[in-house]
């Protein structure tokens, strides 16, 4: 068994050595192909956390302009409280408004604001969320009210965009691991057949099929492991770099978890275009 | 050791190459298979090796029908077989020891058991000497020995030569000879596969002669022949 591990070791290194130009297009495809899969897995992780957090908090906001008077506030909170569409409705005066900006903007854009230019809003939960777009409609044209903003539709929006994006990226991820697969096939060919002499020599005094075969088999391996390790460093950089990511405070058990499917994948397209290989080109 | 029992084979692409061959060949015996080009020699020694079946009959190798085995066996069977060729079959880019012990490595014997057995056999064949060079560095008569020590180093029951001294001076083919009498006096089976008409003649073997896929002749202490198998 020791020997036929230094055996098997030493061929696959010498197969890799001597493709090394298609070794590395190989990798560098899987790297490439791998990293869109993992960011449109993180994508889609990170979308669907966001979701949950807007839907928790308040869906409808009613601003109110700045300049305002006393008593078109109280006719707003009024009709408020008394519509059947809301739930219910908390009042943010100024300073609660300007506490929150603080909390959700970068400095550079907060320190030109004061508490004396943020405007006064209610944050209503609608009874049922899709109502959300009905208090829009009656608020938005009342006297004194800036703005109503329904997070939900944004949230709508963005889910579509996330979507299309998710698609693209998986469209052009599959394109790519096909021709992963197709460039590590051809590797394992050319490797096999740069050894055709020992091959047939093996075959010859009676080397089974598999200790012919291992060699390269874990050439393919190796190939879409370094490809996938690559990825799996770009999806963490991605994660740890990329804001997108970071606000919706993805915790890194789903990191870990994309990092082991772009690696599984990996492993799987190096495995599948070696044994195409073996299968196609290798008589034993 | 050897047995054909009404053995034939036809290509797919329909050449018939043996037709009802029968033959028994014992233990520690030398069999010079002679005949025409295309007569079906290498054939028949593919088939002994398993690489073609037959179409019919059965062939028995150590008492054991070699169509019945599953295919994970056919190395198993190999190891018990040497092959010599006509064209060496060396890798060139592998020392004299390291072509010797590529056979022993890839069936997986220990590395106590190469560094044994290699200067043992490149001893045999006169060859200690040039170990370190490569098959590009030695004549065609020291290579060809390089082919018959890889054939043998795993002690086989029976080894078999496709033509090998067809590439080789009557000198070198006589060393050749020699070394495979050698081979034969350890109780090795010896199959050659042959056209060299002055070595047959000398030699006074067992002669089985080939005419397009049949068994025309089979002396025990046979020469090449005049009017068959005469072609080359
Ligand atoms: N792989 C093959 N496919 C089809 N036909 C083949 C194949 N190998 C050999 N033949 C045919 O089978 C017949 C026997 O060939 P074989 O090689 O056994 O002859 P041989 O006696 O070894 O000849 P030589 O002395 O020239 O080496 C020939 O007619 C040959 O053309
Ligand atoms: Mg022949």
């Amino acid at each position: 068994m020791r020997v036929y591990f230094r055996y098997a070791f030493r061929e696959t290194i010498s197969n890799l050595w001597r493709n090394r130009m298609m070794t590395l297009a190989a990798i560098l495809t899987v790297a490439v192909s791998l990293s869109l899969v993992g960011s449109a897995l993180l994508l889609k992780q990170s979308a669907a956390q966001a979701s949950v957090a807007w839907q928790t908090g308040t869906r409808v906001t009613v601003w109110m302009n700045a300049a305002a008077s006393q008593g078109e506030l109280d006719a707003v909170r009024t009709q408020l409280a008394d519509s059947p569409l809301v739930h219910k409705c908390v009042f943010f005066d100024q300073a609660r408004d300007y506490k929150e900006f603080l909390a959700s903007l970068p400095p550079s854009e907060t320190n030109v604001l004061t508490v004396a230019d943020m405007p006064t809003s209610f944050r209503c939960e609608p009874t049922i969320p899709a109502d959300a777009f009905v208090v829009e409609s009656t608020f938005k044209n009342q006297p004194g009210v800036y703005a109503v903003t329904a997070p939900e539709q944004q949230i709508r929006q963005m889910n579509h965009a996330i979507r299309i994006l998710q698609v693209v990226f998986l469209a052009l991820a599959g394109v790519l691991l096909l021709s992963a697969t197709v460039l590590i096939l051809n590797t394992i060919r050319m490797a096999i057949f740069a050894r055709r002499r020992e091959v047939s020599v093996m075959k010859l005094v009676g080397a089974t099929n598999w200790f012919i075969r291992i060699p390269f088999i874990t050439e393919g391996f190796i190939q879409g492991l370094l490809g996938s390790f690559v990825a799996a460093g770009v999806v963490t950089a991605l994660h740890t770099w990329y804001p997108l990511h970071n606000e919706f405070a993805l915790n890194n058990v789903a990191l870990l978890g994309t990092n082991a499917v772009v690696i599984g994948v990996g492993v799987l397209i190096g495995s599948v275009g070696s044994a195409i290989a073996i299968r196609r080109f290798l008589d034993v | 050791m050897i047995r054909f029992e009404n053995v034939g084979k036809t290509y797919p692409n329909g050449t018939p190459a043996l037709k009802d061959i029968n033959l028994d060949i014992k233990k520690g015996e030398f069999v010079f298979l002679v005949g025409a080009s295309g007569s079906g020699k290498t054939t028949f020694l593919r088939l002994l090796l398993r690489e073609e079946l037959p179409d019919s009959g059965r062939i028995l190798e150590a008492g054991r029908d070699i169509g019945e085995l599953p295919k994970w066996r056919v190395p198993y069977l190999r190891r018990n077989i040497g092959c010599v060729f006509q064209d060496f079959r060396l890798l060139p880019n592998k020392s004299v020891y390291e072509n010797v012990a590529f056979a022993l490595e890839v069936i997986g014997r220990p590395r106590s058991t190469v560094e044994s057995q290699v200067p043992q056999i490149l001893e045999l064949v006169g060859l200690s000497d040039k170990s370190k060079n490569l098959p590009s560095e030695l004549s065609g008569g020291e290579q060809q020995r390089v082919a018959v020590a890889r054939a043998f180093v795993n002690r086989p029951l029976i080894l078999l030569a496709d033509e090998p001294t067809g590439n080789l001076d009557p000198a070198n083919s006589e060393s050749i000879m020699a070394l495979l009498e050698r081979i034969n006096r350890t109780g090795t089976t010896v199959v050659m596969a042959t056209h060299d008409k002055a070595l047959v003649d000398r030699m006074r073997r067992r002669v089985v002669v080939l005419d397009k896929g049949e068994i025309i002749r089979d002396q025990v202490r046979g020469v090449y022949g005049v009017n068959e198998g005469a072609a080359r």
